[in-house]
């Protein structure tokens, strides 16, 4: 046992640069994927509500694709497809795997989005809208002005959920190779760093994932806290 | 010419038909009622003429100029329907105020967004927001809300919403203001306060429109009354000839039941 601890002392300060690497890609992925997929999410919302038969059937079509199989498919799909196809728009390197990757998961994660913010525009009240239109507003007016903030209001909480669900899900890029955090620790299973079989930076991990949710559970109560000056 | 001219309007739901052939004129400053039971088209009415609903037939003529007109598709344009809306307010029965703005931003937002389109707004930025304001202020004082300006909406009685959405409805100066039943959302206490504002109106030289179960209040503040009943205007006419002399059987059934309740 004390044999374990006096191994782990030694190997940590490796270990921990290591895991840093990993959790910064991470948090790259993280931050690209939330950039861009609140706003296409917003996109895919109006698109799935739109009057235009035709594009709420593609729409409702693509959500149903991407919901509806395994986010680490359409890493693998994404990553790998292009090549086959002839077209290898990716390369081998890990830029070329971080951006297949943040692909992949602004798709899917638009389209998680876009039904989460879909209930929160249908969840305000008719009277709202129509209070804007009858004050001579635009549509575009009454959804920036009147609608958005309610909106946001009421999605906090479901959005929350997916937030730090992807956080974790960003280990399922290690499919593709990408270098995150679970790569990093996993490597040192076999060697990495001149360091062989060591299981537990596996474990440490979790470290990580609790902290960074952690942080992040603290702040997205802070604005829903900050939203509860107004009833919706 | 009458100021406010309807000519025949119509407006079906499906196979249902809600409004049939509603004519009636009104002249500037004068206050027209409808009454009638639930269901009988009075707020189909107010919403066709705030451009909520497109009436299937009919016209809408004010001063002088047409506003709707089915057979005119020029009228129908959606373009204009944003500017159209401008000459009607309308008063919810809900309030419906927006919960995310205080007393004060409620009744200034519309204003602004209004005028941001001006081209010389990027110039004179500060003053007309001051003048914006201070007109929003003033409309709240005269509401007696003074003492409620930067309040939420959750922060205020229902009838001190309800008069926020008069405030609301007034800073853009419609030249006919309507109320969709002000009153029926509150409490008979809070009832009186908000009568007493449209009352208030009365004789400021605007024009308005009420739909309301309050008989006493359509008796003495209106100058006509209208009775619908299954979406046709069953009476017209004066407050003396439809209270005191109505020819209609249907609005004698009507009028007694609503006595009764007192």
């Amino acid at each position: 046992m004390t044999e374990l601890i006096q191994k782990i002392i030694e190997q940590f300060p490796v270990v921990v640069g290591s895991l840093n690497e990993g959790f910064l890609q991470t948090l790259k992925l993280f931050a690209i994927t939330l950039i861009g997929a609140l706003p296409l999410g917003l996109l895919i919302s109006f698109c799935s509500k739109s009057s235009f038969a035709p594009l709420r059937a593609v729409t409702r079509f693509v959500i149903w694709i991407v919901r509806g199989s395994p986010l680490m498919l359409q890493l693998l799909i994404i990553f790998y497809g292009p090549g086959l196809m002839g077209f290898p728009v990716w390369g081998g390197g890990q830029s070329g795997r971080f951006w297949a990757s943040a692909v992949a998961f602004i798709l899917n994660y638009a389209c998680y989005f876009s039904e989460i913010f879909r209930s929160g525009i249908e969840g305000v009240p008719k009277g709202q809208q129509e209070a804007g239109q009858v004050l001579g507003m635009t549509r575009g007016q009454i959804f920036v002005n009147v609608t958005l903030m309610q909106m946001i209001k009421r999605i906090v909480p479901p959005m929350s959920n997916e937030i730090i669900t992807l956080v974790k899900d960003t280990s399922l890029a290690r499919v593709i190779a990408l270098q995150e955090l679970i790569w990093n620790a996993e490597a040192f299973t076999t060697t990495s760093h001149g360091i062989s079989g060591a299981i537990w930076p596996l474990f440490f991990t979790g470290v990580y994932y609790l902290l960074f949710n952690g942080l992040l559970t603290l702040l997205l109560g802070r604005l829903e806290k900050k939203l509860s000056y107004f009833q919706v | 010419m009458a100021f406010l001219e309807i000519n025949h309007l119509e407006k079906h739901f499906g196979s249902t038909r809600v409004l049939e052939d509603i004519s009636f004129t009104l002249e500037k400053g004068q206050v027209l009622a409808i009454i009638g039971s639930s269901g009988s088209g009075k707020t189909t009415l107010l919403r066709c003429l705030n451009f909520l609903e497109t009436p299937d037939q009919g016209s809408i003529t004010l001063d002088g100029k047409v506003l709707f007109d089915a057979n005119d598709p020029a009228t129908r344009a959606k373009q204009e329907i944003r500017k159209k809306r401008l000459h009607f307010g309308l008063v919810f029965q809900s309030f419906n105020l927006f919960p995310q703005y205080t007393a004060l931003k409620n009744v200034m937002l519309a204003k602004e967004l209004l005028k941001k389109e001006s081209p010389d707004y990027k110039e004179n930025r500060k003053a007309i927001q001051e003048e914006i304001r201070a007109e929003a202020e003033g409309l709240l004082e005269r509401m007696g809300l003074s003492d409620r300006m930067s309040n939420y909406p959750q922060q205020l009685s229902g009838g001190q919403q309800q008069r926020v959405a008069i405030a609301r409805a007034l800073a853009l100066s419609p030249d006919i203001l309507c109320f969709d039943e002000p009153t029926s959302a509150l409490d008979p206490e809070l009832t009186g306060e908000v009568l007493k504002v449209i009352r208030g109106l009365k004789g400021s030289d605007s024009t308005m429109i009420v739909v309301t179960h309050e008989m006493e209040f359509a008796r003495h503040v209106s100058d006509k009354v209208i009775f619908m009943a299954d979406g046709v205007i069953e009476e017209m006419g004066t407050p003396e000839q439809v209270f005191d002399n109505p020819q209609s059987e249907k609005t004698r059934q009507f009028l007694n039941k609503s006595r009764e309740e007192y």
